[in-house]
């Protein structure tokens, strides 16, 4: 027998103020500074950090919901960019104006003494600068790339833009159309870029990656080849609905290259890894190369012809999390500090797993069986196996090593949650010295509530 | 407007299914006397665990004692709507029927409030290529979203085999993103409020 994995124990803080009252979609973390973006209905309310309260707010810029959210990274101090992508079919591009040009910003982005509590001076304010217009009906999903060149799109109309910021400066707000990615069968639900992180020396293509998730249930994974042109390498199939959300992983380890991760209507969350160069000659000889391509049916048949076998990924399931959830998953969230993932979505339970370290596996040359005691482990916990073993797949003997160490039921009473993702603590009851480094959860909710949980690790 | 079905089978409002030992009134079952049925006190109140666990607005009778919601009551609340192309109700039509109405887990044993109930119905489109096979399930689940306690999931289907692309259909009103896209589209939710004007 296993020790007990290790638990943790999800305690809810007071929620963010004000209530929002209606449906509230997502909550986006500033890359680095405490502030928290939700979208609900057609605006979105920024929050501090600090303070759990509403910092400023993006109103009258869209005639219907906004979906989503993306903070632009990289920008200089007293900086703030949001993308907004609505139902409207267009995103905007808002700034955050510091007329006086004080300084104040920082003072007041960084405040932790709640002195700022009733929504700052009026001469600061969100001003919407640009609309990107393109897409045919609703904006689903928006995400900038780590640099802040790129922005991803994406809508029902099942299409991925990709728009490159061809501004002079960071002042000068152009942003140009430079692919437009119609392979998807179905509402393209979210876009998300590769982080940084390990991920560059890749053979000839260019330094960013995009995926993108869909209706179509098949997550797809995009390139640029060096001449400006995105490519499609890779479609993953293995959901058996729609693709809710997918998110990279934050801090690969060692020198691996990022795994993705993607969750849905069919009540898993998978983790997809790539493949890499190393063992890449081997596979080219052999028939299994084609496996990936040649199974899949339906899926494939967006891939153009002028796709080159060279530019081909292969990408394959490596875990199915152990099944939590009984109804879609909306949003899941994959920890940068402790490599942790949360889920959540219609069923209002939070779930959070962990994942054995390799060291642990190593004995076991990872392509071997569960053993008898661990498949008892599984068949006995509190983890229902209702897929009919679909995690005994052999593309999925990763599933093992993740436990479930937290369910949260009700997390927002009866309501559906539409998003969870781990943020850094800034607020009062944080003590000072694990300000900006101690993580805890945000959910948000149908009930209009942004609710932050303290993770308690027993 | 030319219609997908000009001549669909039509019910008497009589033989629609009622709440069973009602009290001898025969009347003509309008909109009126339904929500009087929703609304009315429950006459076998036998089960003691049984408490208010939440409250609406249409529900404002203080009299009123929380019963678990049964398929009877989830009909009265859809059968009313009304076609999106005929001037008859979805009852009428025999687009719902009671019997494709499944609570899950049954009426009795909803105690908590925060315990999610799920509700399954199964609509008939009136014939098997009906265009508006998307827009009667629609109506179907927003109505009942409106009116259940937020613990309820709706889940819309077309009843199996009787319209030829029911996968299409049912991933498209399973997709909350979709529904809630559709709700701010003026044209289809006029459509809606036109379909719903006959509820309450």
């Amino acid at each position: 027998m296993s020790p007990p994995a290790e638990s943790v124990k999800l305690e809810p803080l007071p929620p963010f103020k004000p209530d929002l009252y209606q449906r509230a979609w997502q909550s986006i973390p500033h890359p680095t500074l405490p502030l928290l973006a939700t979208v609900h209905q057609k605006s979105v309310t920024v929050f501090s950090l600090s303070t759990l309260s509403a910092h400023s707010s993006l109103t009258n810029g869209h005639e219907r919901s906004v979906r989503s959210t993306s903070w632009k990274p990289n920008l200089g101090p007293h900086q703030l960019c949001l993308v907004t992508g609505s139902f409207d079919s267009t995103a905007g591009l808002w700034r955050w104006k510091d007329d006086d040009d004080d300084g104040g910003a920082e003072v007041e982005i960084t405040a932790d003494d709640g002195s700022d509590g009733d929504g700052g001076p009026k001469e600061k304010d969100w001003e919407l600068m640009v609309v990107l217009d393109g897409h045919d009906s609703e904006i689903k999903s928006v995400a900038f790339s780590p640099t802040g060149q790129y922005l991803a799109t994406c809508s029902r109309d099942k299409s991925v833009w990709v728009w490159e910021d061809v501004g002079e400066s960071e002042a000068e707000d152009e942003w140009e159309t430079v692919a437009v990615l119609n392979e998807h069968d179905g509402d393209v639900k979210a876009v998300a870029w590769c982080p940084e992180t390990n991920r560059s020396g890749r053979g000839r293509y260019g330094s960013d990656v995009l995926a993108s998730c869909s209706y179509d249930n098949t997550a797809r994974v995009w390139r640029e080849d060096g001449d400006g042109e995105w490519i499609c390498v890779a479609v993953l199939e293995g959901h058996e609905g729609t693709v809710w959300g997918l998110q990279w992983e934050p801090k690969p380890k060692g020198t691996k290259f990022p795994r993705l991760m993607s969750w849905g209507a069919d009540c898993t969350v998978r983790v997809w890894t790539l493949k890499e160069e190393e063992d890449e000659d081997e596979e080219m000889a052999a028939p299994q190369q084609q496996h990936a391509w040649g199974g899949g049916g339906g899926g494939l048949g967006g891939i153009p012809n002028t796709m080159r076998r060279s530019l081909k990924e292969e990408w394959e399931c490596t875990a199915i999390l152990p099944q939590v959830h009984t109804r879609d998953i909306y949003a899941a969230s994959w920890s940068p500090a402790t490599g942790m993932v949360a889920s959540s979505g219609s069923d209002g339970v939070v779930a959070v797993y962990r994942e054995e370290d390799e060291e642990e596996e190593a004995g076991t040359n990872g392509t071997t069986h569960a053993t008898d005691d661990e498949a008892a482990m599984e068949l006995d916990g509190d983890v229902p196996m209702t897929n009919g073993g679909q995690a005994e797949k052999p593309q999925a003997r990763g599933s093992r090593k993740w436990k479930v160490v937290s369910t949260t039921p009700n997390a927002h009473g009866p309501y559906e949650v539409n998003h969870v993702t781990w943020c850094r603590r800034y607020d009062q009851g944080c003590p000072p010295e694990k300000r900006g480094v101690e993580e805890m959860l945000v959910t948000t909710g149908d009930d209009g509530i942004v609710r932050p949980w303290q993770v308690v690790v027993s | 407007m030319e219609k997908d079905n000009a001549n669909p089978t039509i019910l008497n409002t009589s033989q629609l299914p009622t709440r069973k030992g009602k009290r001898g009134r025969k009347v003509q079952r309008g909109a009126a006397s339904r929500i009087a049925d929703v609304m009315r006190k429950p006459q076998h109140l036998s089960d003691p665990f049984y408490d208010i666990s939440w409250s609406d607005d249409t529900e404002s009778d203080d009299e009123f004692t929380a019963e678990p919601i049964d398929e009877q009551e989830v009909y009265d609340l859809i059968s009313s709507i009304s076609d999106p192309e005929h001037p008859l109700s979805l009852g009428q039509l025999a687009v719902v029927n009671l019997p494709d109405i499944d609570i899950t887990p049954s009426p009795s044993v909803a105690a908590d409030p925060n315990a999610l109930t799920r509700v399954l119905v199964k609509i008939t489109p009136t014939i098997t290529h009906c265009s508006l096979a998307t827009v009667i399930g629609l109506g179907v689940r927003v109505r009942l979203e409106q009116a259940l306690p937020p613990n309820y999931r709706v889940d819309v289907m077309i009843k199996e085999g009787s319209h030829s692309q029911d996968d299409q259909v049912n991933k498209q009103l399973a997709d909350k993103e979709r529904v809630a896209a559709a709700l701010e589209n003026d044209t289809l939710k006029g459509v809606l409020d036109k379909m719903l004007e006959t509820c309450l």
